[in-house]
């Protein structure tokens, strides 16, 4: 869910520019860095940017009986730590609005502020909280893909609270309105993206051990004998 | 083709020689007019000066136009009909002056989403990148989303390749398959993307060129008469709102 073209006032598209800029800043300097210190890893980033892009097209089957699409943001903030997460989401949000017509430019900074800022960084806080309490990586996963999610549909139902107050109850009834109208869409995708989550990272515990261990996801398994690890 | 009808049809516009900055400049002065001008009649002059180039001197598909602006439209309708609903000690009802506020903030959003659709199916992201660097957005971050933009369209073919071979499996035949199958779709698509980055890299490396693939922007010339027009376009439609509201 992203908010449309031109469906902000200008002062709030101003506004939340500013407030996502520091973030999307932050991470193009630790791109910056992680490109000069290993130029190699321009591909492996712009690979994350595409998958969180093509994630977004894969149709989640839903108990309503039509399909919704995931975020990504809360995968991409576990696999790639949310300050790249915060310029990638960026710039899939910019592919977005001009290959798929989904948000826009002058609603490019509420929509990062939301998808690429708040999303990833509660996504990325559920996740570390499960595993430090204890949990295990897929229950953290789960944690982490259904938060970020919601995150992301409770700021742009906020945002959009702000821009239109209720001509009677104020800011409180516009987010009640907001949140209730697309929490019939959002929760279910927000659990369903938190099933998917599970699924993919089960299967890249089995097919991609070696790539979760060096982005710090699994802990390098302890050398056994020959056949031991399998 | 490339998969996505947008950029198929950015590809075969009319309007793919133009220079990226002139159309950059008419789309973004159009994006502001929607944002600013009154609704009436402003966002409407917008919405008709827009759709009209595209479907006539751009001679962008009706269908693609249409079809695109789909997506968009369902969020416009439920947000601007959410925006107009007084909630109150009495219960829910119209707010005052609904039609007129739901009316204007549709009208801005749509002609807003029609100035953008505009830019994005008449000039392709690889033309549009290399702007990103003349704005001084920093060479590894343009470099990164240039890797994005050629990366993705194998990827949506690997999805779509991976999910028709999963359907003819019952892959998809019950919410659990479903599922199921959406998390093995996921994980693939990601070791592929991984795979074809790793590829890529050695390839590169192995031709000396370990810091990317840097290749000259194609040069398209700006055109006088066309940033004229669209500035006496942009004033035109500045004037009658003004005068009009």
């Amino acid at each position: 869910m992203h908010i449309a073209e031109g469906f902000l006032p200008a002062a709030h598209a101003v506004g939340w520019t500013v407030a996502a800029a520091p973030f999307v800043v932050h991470g193009a300097r630790a791109v910056v860095r992680e490109v000069r210190e290993n130029p190699e890893s321009t591909l492996l980033l712009g690979a994350a940017g595409a998958f969180t892009f093509v994630l977004s097209a894969i149709k989640l089957p839903s108990i309503t009986g039509s399909s919704s699409h995931p975020t990504g943001t809360g995968a991409g903030a576990i696999l790639f730590r949310p300050p790249v997460m915060a310029l990638l989401g960026t710039v899939v949000l910019l592919f977005q609005a001009l290959l798929l017509a989904h948000g826009g430019l002058t609603t490019l900074g509420a929509n990062a502020f939301a998808f690429a800022v708040v999303g990833p960084w509660v996504g990325y806080g559920a996740y570390r909280l499960v595993r430090a309490l204890g949990g295990g990586l897929l229950p953290g996963v789960f944690a982490g893909m259904v938060l970020a999610d919601l995150a992301t549909y409770v700021t742009t139902s906020l945002q959009l609270a702000l821009a239109f107050p209720d001509a009677s109850s104020g800011l409180a009834g516009a987010a009640a309105k907001f949140l209730g109208i697309f929490a019939i869409t959002q929760i279910p995708l927000a659990i369903g993206e938190g099933v998917l989550g599970v699924l993919l990272f089960r299967v890249l515990t089995v097919n991609a051990r070696p790539e979760l261990e060096r982005l710090g996801v699994l802990r390098p398994a302890p050398a056994t004998t020959a056949g031991g690890a399998a | 083709m490339t998969g996505l009808a947008v950029d198929d049809a950015a590809w075969a516009s009319a309007w793919r020689r133009r220079s990226p900055d002139d159309k950059l400049l008419l789309c973004g002065g159009l994006v502001v007019c929607a944002l600013l001008l009154p609704a009436w009649p402003g966002s409407l002059l917008v919405g008709l000066v827009a759709v009209g180039l595209a479907l006539g001197p751009a001679r962008v598909p009706a269908r693609t136009f249409g079809r695109a602006v789909r997506l968009p439209l369902a969020f416009i309708t439920v947000g601007a009909l959410t925006a107009v609903v007084a909630v109150d000690g009495d219960g829910i009802g119209w707010a005052p002056d609904a039609a007129a506020r739901a009316g204007s903030l549709a009208g801005h959003a749509l002609a807003g989403s029609a100035a953008v659709l505009l830019l994005a199916t008449t000039t392709p992201m690889s033309d549009l990148l290399p702007a990103l660097r003349r704005l001084h957005v920093p060479d590894a971050v343009v470099e990164v989303a240039s890797v994005v933009y050629r990366l993705l369209f194998v990827l949506l073919e690997s999805l779509r390749t991976i999910r028709e071979a999963q359907t003819a499996r019952m892959g998809h035949s019950s919410l659990r398959r479903s599922y199921r199958s959406s998390g093995v779709l996921a994980a693939a698509v990601l070791t592929r993307s991984w795979d074809r980055a790793r590829r890529m890299q050695d390839g590169l490396a192995g031709r000396g060129m370990e810091a990317g693939l840097r290749v000259l922007p194609e040069v398209l010339p700006s055109s006088r008469a066309f940033l004229a027009a669209g500035a006496a376009g942009l004033a035109g439609i500045v004037a009658v709102s003004l005068v009009v509201a």
